[in-house]
């Protein structure tokens, strides 16, 4: 009778076994709030940030059931924390739920932390927690991330996630910012050959007259005079990272070009102005596309190195202002193609000259090529191609074929209507 | 487990074991003999048997035959006989003989005159709606074919529903079903055995087959598994289904179920066997794998292209209704990053208010619409099933605002429930129903990862059953010489041979295209 005792207990004990080893991580969704963006600040103590979350608030135009109208779609809380990781429970002083990191879309750091030696150290804890995923994207705000929080409200994305989610997918569709996830920063960081380029954005708009720029993407976040009623901030250029520390800017255009040059990004629509090589009062808008991969040359024995890039781009022209139809001509067009090239291989060697002078790091994703031309790993790190990239001797070549010229290709000439 | 648990219970249960007093072999060995002759002696021993005349439909006829000016009685059950071929063939022939020689076989004039010299086979042939006639001075009873039992016209399968293709459905009287099968089977090899196969009711059971093609063994196998039933009675063969299956309590079934003539017609010429009874508008076909149950026979009427398209759609909906409520369960409270940022803040928003987690709001809304299908099924008015359904809405609607029910759910739900109609087979249908609520289990205790433990057994366990020797997910594992025919069909000129598992005597299919 005991014996059988033993065993019914047993029995009743085996639902526990499967239940208990279960349940044990299950959380309900309403029992969560989602932060969407981090903020990092500089804070006063050493060995502490000013942490900020951004918060969603699931009930605010999500679906018509949840009725809380009078509700903010987010908040921010910002408080002094060692790392990301601890914040979850310091901010549940103030917030009453579990603090989720499961939609988390940005990670914005000041200027002014991100040029810190130590900038890296708080950075590299994200790599620690579970639910922050790899593809976060890292953000360099001009002003405190803190106050990009606050001050940023666009008018028709309420919704934070949705905002800062097509806001940075289109800026790097069109090139205009670097696609800064968190795993490319680790692994070019990690490479120590390269420069890891962040989305640079800024609600702190200047005053100052708007200089001329053929392209009014030829400038950084803040720089460019937009009017109306549209959102008060701008996401626009790159900021360098060198090792982990911000050392520089790139503007929009120059992080095109940086973009197009490097083959493991994929920027998919680029519209652009070209000087008309008819008359130099008007621009060409064209579209420009990759062919194909960049042809990268090297010849690493000679004294400097040399690095021959090709860059095949295929380029419709979308304008003609000066209403000189090239497309009828053939020694037009050739005319057009040399002053493209001109044009665009200038530019691009003048960003070149700028990652050698100003940065002495590239961010063309070349080292890649490098390895290549060497046997051993070992030959290739008494290389040292940090070390060696300022003096090498660098020509980029563009290799242009033209698309379609709109979609009337012939347009009436200036004279013939206006005689 | 259950040794256990049956020891436990077993110990409390030990009373007197159920007498029984042996009816059936009185019975028996009271019509146990031979024909006397005197016919009056014969007379009365019939009335004793059919406790005449307490037993009201049994009539007794006695006259004397015009010429020879013997006595002769015609004893049939009025209720399963048809009078009119009584009166006209053998009352009114016999009346009006003038004949001094009396020659029972060549007065009587309907299709055959059997002569009996027993008691039993009098009376199982009075049982079978048959009339007897006992004459004066002989030891033999003549007896005639003039059976008519009631029952439905050919009618419209109501159940295996198709747009193209035969509207008729078997019915209660196995004449008919037989006449159908054979109406599309026009071959003298197709069998049709009967096997008696309960004591008291003697219900008859035909086993049909293609003589030249269904594999021998199988037949003798089930033929013995037919007359090694030691039972009083079976009705039909839903309750026939139910005595020779393998595995009585598994979860799937593994003998076919149909309605429908042309589909006992297609297996029989696939090499299959079928059973056929008299009370049941259906045929059991046999052995019957996992894809007999997903298929409709419309899916091989339909065009290549359309038939398969039904099938795509028919699995999806087969996946949808076991995973979908519980891959809602699992992705909320589990894997909360597999949603869409959207989704997932829409879900939260709306869970805001409601009170239950996750699974047991969705083990409320699934039993719910269990609920409102097991009522509606019930419901005598043919309104019942509209009720139902606009009751369930209604019932979703005011749970919704009630804030019981967060809406995301309602729609698992209905989808669930909807998807599972698309099974047309009622067996599969209802297996798939029960292992949805595992799966909800699963998915409330383990997540993602219970689910795919429960599944990874289910298939375990899928390809360990049987049916008549047959694997259960044949010819697709283990593979077998077929047509095909899983879960999407070939085109027709493709499909030239008959499946491999029933060890069919001609493989081969004439006709491996429209020519010759």
């Amino acid at each position: 009778m005991k014996h059988q005792l033993k065993k019914i207990k047993l029995l009743l004990a085996l639902p526990f076994l499967i239940i208990l080893t279960g349940c044990w991580d299950q959380t309900g969704l309403d029992d969560q709030v989602f932060v969407i963006g981090i903020g990092m600040d500089k804070a006063e103590e050493k060995g502490k940030i000013n942490i900020t979350y951004l918060i969603a608030n699931p009930e605010v135009g999500s679906s018509t059931q949840a009725s809380a109208n009078n509700e903010e779609a987010m908040m921010t809380v910002t408080i002094q924390a060692s790392d990301f990781i601890s914040m979850r429970n310091n901010a549940n002083s103030v917030i009453a739920r579990e603090i989720s990191y499961d939609l988390l879309r940005v990670i914005l750091v000041s200027e002014e932390l991100a040029k810190e030696e130590e900038f890296i150290r708080y950075l590299y804890t994200s790599e620690k927690d579970r639910e922050i995923k790899r593809n976060v994207h890292l953000v360099v705000t001009k002003e405190k991330a803190e106050e990009f929080f606050k001050k940023n409200s666009p008018k028709f994305l309420s919704r934070p996630h949705k905002f800062y989610e097509n806001m940075i997918g289109r800026a790097i569709q069109v090139g205009i910012v670097p696609n800064s996830e968190l795993h490319q920063f680790f692994r070019i960081t990690e490479e120590d050959a390269n420069a890891f380029l962040a989305i640079y954005a800024t609600s702190d708009i200047e005053k100052e007259k708007n200089k001329y720029r053929i392209s009014e993407n030829d400038a950084v976040a803040g720089n460019v005079k937009i009017k109306g009623e549209t959102n008060n901030s701008q996401f626009l250029g790159a900021a360098v990272f060198l090792e982990g520390k911000m050392i520089g800017k790139m503007t929009g255009v120059e992080n095109r070009i940086v973009m197009l040059l490097n083959d493991t990004s994929d920027v998919s629509d680029i519209l652009t102005v070209v000087p008309d090589p008819f008359d130099e009062d008007y621009q060409l808008t064209v579209r420009i596309t990759k062919r194909q991969n960049t042809e990268v040359v090297m010849d690493v024995n000679s004294k400097p190195p040399r690095i021959h890039a090709t860059l095949p781009l295929t380029i419709d022209v979308l304008t003609d202002p000066s209403m000189s139809n090239p497309v009828e001509d053939k020694e037009k067009i050739e005319e057009v193609k040399k002053s493209f090239e001109r044009f665009l291989e200038e530019k691009a060697m003048k960003v070149v000259t700028k990652t050698q002078e100003e940065f002495k790091v590239e961010p063309f994703g070349w080292s890649l090529y490098a390895r290549k031309e060497f046997k051993t790993l070992r030959e290739y790190m008494d290389f040292d191609w940090m070390k060696t990239y300022p003096d090498m001797k660098i020509d980029v070549d563009i290799n242009l074929r033209f698309g379609k010229f709109g979609k009337q290709p012939k347009t009436p000439s200036y004279e013939g209507i206006r005689d | 487990m259950f040794k256990l648990l049956k020891k436990i219970s077993g110990r409390k249960k030990k009373g007197k074991s159920i007498q029984s007093n042996n009816t059936l072999d009185e019975q028996k060995n009271k019509r146990d003999q031979s024909i006397s002759q005197n016919i009056d002696d014969n007379i009365d021993f019939i009335k004793s048997i059919y406790q005449f005349p307490d037993n009201r439909d049994v009539k007794f006829r006695e006259f004397k035959v015009g010429g020879s000016n013997k006595r002769v009685a015609i004893i049939f059950i009025s209720s399963i006989t048809d009078v009119r071929t009584i009166e006209d063939s053998s009352i009114r022939p016999l009346l009006e003989n003038k004949e001094p020689n009396l020659d029972i076989k060549g007065i009587i004039s309907t299709q055959n005159v059997t002569i009996f010299p027993n008691m039993k086979d009098v009376v199982s042939n009075i049982n079978t709606g048959n009339a007897v006639i006992f004459l004066e001075d002989d030891s033999n009873a003549y007896v005639f074919e003039c059976a008519n039992f009631q029952g439905r016209a050919v009618e419209k399968a109501e159940n295996e529903v198709i747009i193209k293709g035969s509207k008729e459905a078997l019915t209660e009287k196995v004449v008919v079903n037989l006449s159908l099968i054979r109406k599309r089977i026009k071959n003298e090899a197709l069998m049709a055995e009967s096997v008696t196969i309960s004591e008291r009711s003697q219900n008859e059971i035909y086993i049909l087959y293609v003589r030249n093609l269904a594999d021998d063994q199988l037949v003798d196998n089930i033929k013995n598994r037919l007359k090694n039933l030691d039972v009083d009675s079976i009705q039909n063969l839903a309750l026939l289904e139910q005595y020779i299956e393998e595995r009585r309590m598994s979860l799937f079934p593994s003998l076919l179920y149909s309605e429908r003539p042309d589909r006992a017609a297609a297996f029989l010429e696939d090499g299959h066997v079928v059973l056929l009874m008299d009370n049941s508008p259906d045929a059991l076909i046999l052995p019957a794998t996992f894809w007999s149950f997903f298929h409709t026979p419309e899916d091989h009427y339909l065009r290549f292209v359309f038939g398969n398209f039904a099938r795509i759609i028919r699995i999806v909906a087969m996946f949808i209704t076991i995973f979908i409520s519980a891959i809602y369960v699992a992705v909320t409270s589990f894997h909360s990053e597999m949603i869409p940022a959207d989704l997932l803040l829409a879900i939260a928003g709306s869970r805001e208010k409601v009170p239950f987690p996750v699974f047991f709001e969705i083990i409320l809304m699934e039993a719910a619409f269990e609920l409102i299908r097991e009522a509606g099924l019930r419901v005598p008015n043919p309104m019942g099933p509209t009720i139902g359904i606009v009751g369930a809405l209604v019932l979703g609607q005011a749970a919704v605002e009630a804030n019981i029910i967060s809406p995301i759910v309602i729609i698992v739900v209905a989808l669930s429930g909807l998807t599972s109609f698309t099974i047309s087979d009622i067996s599969l249908q209802f297996a798939l129903r029960i292992i949805r609520f595992l799966f909800i289990a699963a998915a409330g205790i383990f997540g993602i990862f219970g689910m795919t433990a429960l599944f990874v057994m289910g298939i375990f366990y899928l390809v360990s059953l049987k049916s008549f020797g047959v694997p259960f997910l044949a010819p697709m594992s283990p593979h077998y010489v077929s047509s095909g025919d899983t879960i999407f069909r070939r085109v027709i000129t493709n499909e030239n041979f008959r499946p491999g598992y029933l060890k069919p005597d001609d493989l081969k299919k004439k006709g491996d295209g429209a020519t010759k």
